[in-house]
């Protein structure tokens, strides 16, 4: 008989009982599959010990049970290393608006697939985490607050929905109907809506003077008329069709939105936004999510790290779209903005499968 | 300001929707069996998390983190062991790939070349053998790292391929590939020390 694979072999170190019993005799007197066997112990050893930690005893659940509560209590999210500073000394306004924000954003951009109800950079399996990883850092409300007052309306509520007819009538939307499901994903989809979102800002020339202070620099003169000047930042309602694999994950994700809109009731926004973009201090992660808003929902709010995901332009419908594909392949996502409205098709899928589902939408 | 104004009286405060499903915990609401399943697999999550890390700080914020999420979802309790591990494993990741680990107090004890015993194996594993396994570990494939973590972490076959959506009999060569990529990793830079 053949011998049997590297990944029985593996098997046969933790759960023999799993590995046919052929296999195991054939093992048992074949020199070639015992070097193999001894080799695969010893990476697994190696590998094994060079992931343990060197912490003693066991973690304090109660502990971690009561910090959980707390954190729940206040409805906040918890610390990011990365979080910039000004992030942990605005939690109030702005932690919040950016946990509502990425409720819809979900919807949005479809390409998180985890159940629109987890808002939370945590998923279900590595088929969401490629883009999603993004979403919670980049699909958030920028942080304007030291240059003038953000105001966030809307809560976010994003949930599950019985049928196509509720979704389109809360949302407004047509939903897309999918002509024909790819291989392997079938049954019914989960319908999930998210109401509108937005956030005011209101620039004022004297905080971000005092910004600019902290930054050691002076403030570029601001455009006439800029002082009290507000823009509104538009997210929502959307809605989202998905499919789920037998594990759980979703499989496929077809979403629509209104696109993430800007408007200003003093000046442009552009001119607004480009000044924005000018000053001292202003952390680089707020200038990415800034430049992503267009006044007229143009721009795809979608900026991904080329790390973790490639991009190519395509076409759906004679509209220009994006195609986003993990590096690992694992999922792909094409994603375009027609009259002001952003469509989404995602999943663990191939990008033929699902610009194939794209195109044959109705 | 008039828009403002405008927009927040545009705003509907509470809207006109369906209950949401039984299963799906209604916004704001947190899922009845959270502290049971929080109890029952705290350590799971934090170990799964302080694999991938080398911290144990660092693991339980992750766990923190995975836990609200779940808190919120709708995975059935009997799923949790999978989703949660899932979940710890590529937030992890996802810290440890964007450079997120934290210099810890643990760290901080074992930068002075501590090495680590595995007890059944008798393999001795430098700090900086740890460190470099880590880092290969953020560039393997996400499926293999994740296999990986779970199985060192006590997950079944079984589990490990219903949580990741692999079949049974392909756990076994993705946790084998990602072994034998990390090793050849730590061997890689033996041979050119």
């Amino acid at each position: 008989m053949s011998h049997p694979t590297e990944g029985l072999l593996r098997r046969l170190l933790d759960e023999p009982a799993g590995v046919p019993d052929a296999d195991r005799r054939h093992v048992l007197n074949c020199p070639q599959c015992l070097d193999g066997l001894a080799t695969a112990r010893q990476d697994a050893a190696l590998v094994g010990a060079a992931l343990t930690t060197c912490s003693a005893g066991e973690p304090d659940v109660d502990a971690a049970w009561q910090r959980l509560s707390a954190t729940r209590a206040t409805a906040s999210i918890p610390r990011r290393a990365t979080a910039p500073e000004r992030s942990g000394r605005l939690a109030a306004l702005v932690r919040r608006p950016a946990a509502a924000a990425l409720a819809v954003a979900v919807v949005l951009t479809g390409a998180s697939t985890a159940a629109a109800n987890d808002w939370l950079p945590a998923f279900r399996t590595e088929r969401v985490a490629p883009v999603s990883f993004t979403t919670a850092d980049l699909v958030s409300l920028p942080d304007l607050s030291a240059y003038g007052e953000l105001v966030v309306t809307g809560e976010p509520d994003v949930r599950q929905v019985p049928d196509a007819a509720t979704a389109e009538e809360l949302t407004g939307l047509d939903l897309p109907e999918v002509a024909e499901l790819p291989s392997g994903v079938v049954g019914e989809p989960v319908l999930q809506v998210g109401t509108e979102l937005s956030a005011t800002f209101t620039f004022s020339t004297e905080r971000a003077a005092r910004a600019a202070a902290e930054a050691g620099e002076e403030l570029p003169t601001p455009p006439p008329g800029l002082d009290g000047s507000a823009v509104r930042l538009d997210a929502g309602p959307g809605a989202a069709q998905v499919w789920q694999s037998a594990s759980g994950a979703p499989a496929l994700v077809v979403g629509r939105a209104v696109a993430p809109t800007a408007f200003s009731a003093g000046l442009p926004f552009e001119q607004v936004r480009d000044y924005l973009l000018t000053l001292p201090g202003l952390p680089e992660g707020v200038a990415e999510q800034l430049r992503t808003f267009a006044a007229d929902g143009s721009t795809l709010p979608l900026p991904v790290p080329a790390d973790e995901v490639t991009t190519s332009s395509t076409q759906v419908g004679g509209v220009p779209a994006t195609l986003l594909v993990s590096r690992d392949r694992a999922l792909s996502a094409v994603v375009w903005v027609q009259e002001g409205v952003l469509t989404v098709v995602a999943g663990s899928l191939g990008d033929d499968e699902v610009l194939a589902v794209a195109r044959g939408l109705r | 300001m008039d828009l403002v104004e405008q927009r927040r009286a545009a705003v509907p405060v509470a809207r006109a929707v369906p209950a949401p499903a039984a299963a799906v915990p209604a916004r704001g609401a947190v899922r009845p069996d959270l502290e049971v399943v929080f109890r029952r697999d705290y350590r799971l999550v934090v170990g799964v998390a302080a694999r991938v890390l080398g911290s144990r700080d660092g693991a339980e914020d992750v766990a923190q983190e995975v836990f609200l999420s779940f808190g919120r979802c709708s995975v059935p309790a009997s799923e949790a062991r999978g989703w949660l591990s899932v979940a710890a494993a590529h937030t992890a990741l996802n810290a440890l790939r964007s450079g997120r680990r934290r210099a810890d107090r643990e760290e901080a004890v074992a930068a002075a070349g501590e090495t680590v015993v595995d007890d059944v194996a008798e393999v001795v594993v430098t700090r900086e053998e740890r460190d470099r396994v880590r880092t290969a570990l953020a560039h393997l494939p996400r499926k293999q790292a994740t296999a990986l973590v779970l199985r060192h972490s006590g997950l079944s076959y079984a589990e490990v391929a219903a949580a990741l959506g692999l079949s049974p009999g392909s756990v076994g060569t993705t946790v084998r590939r990602a072994e034998s990529a990390l090793r050849e990793e730590m061997v890689r830079h033996e041979s050119s020390d």
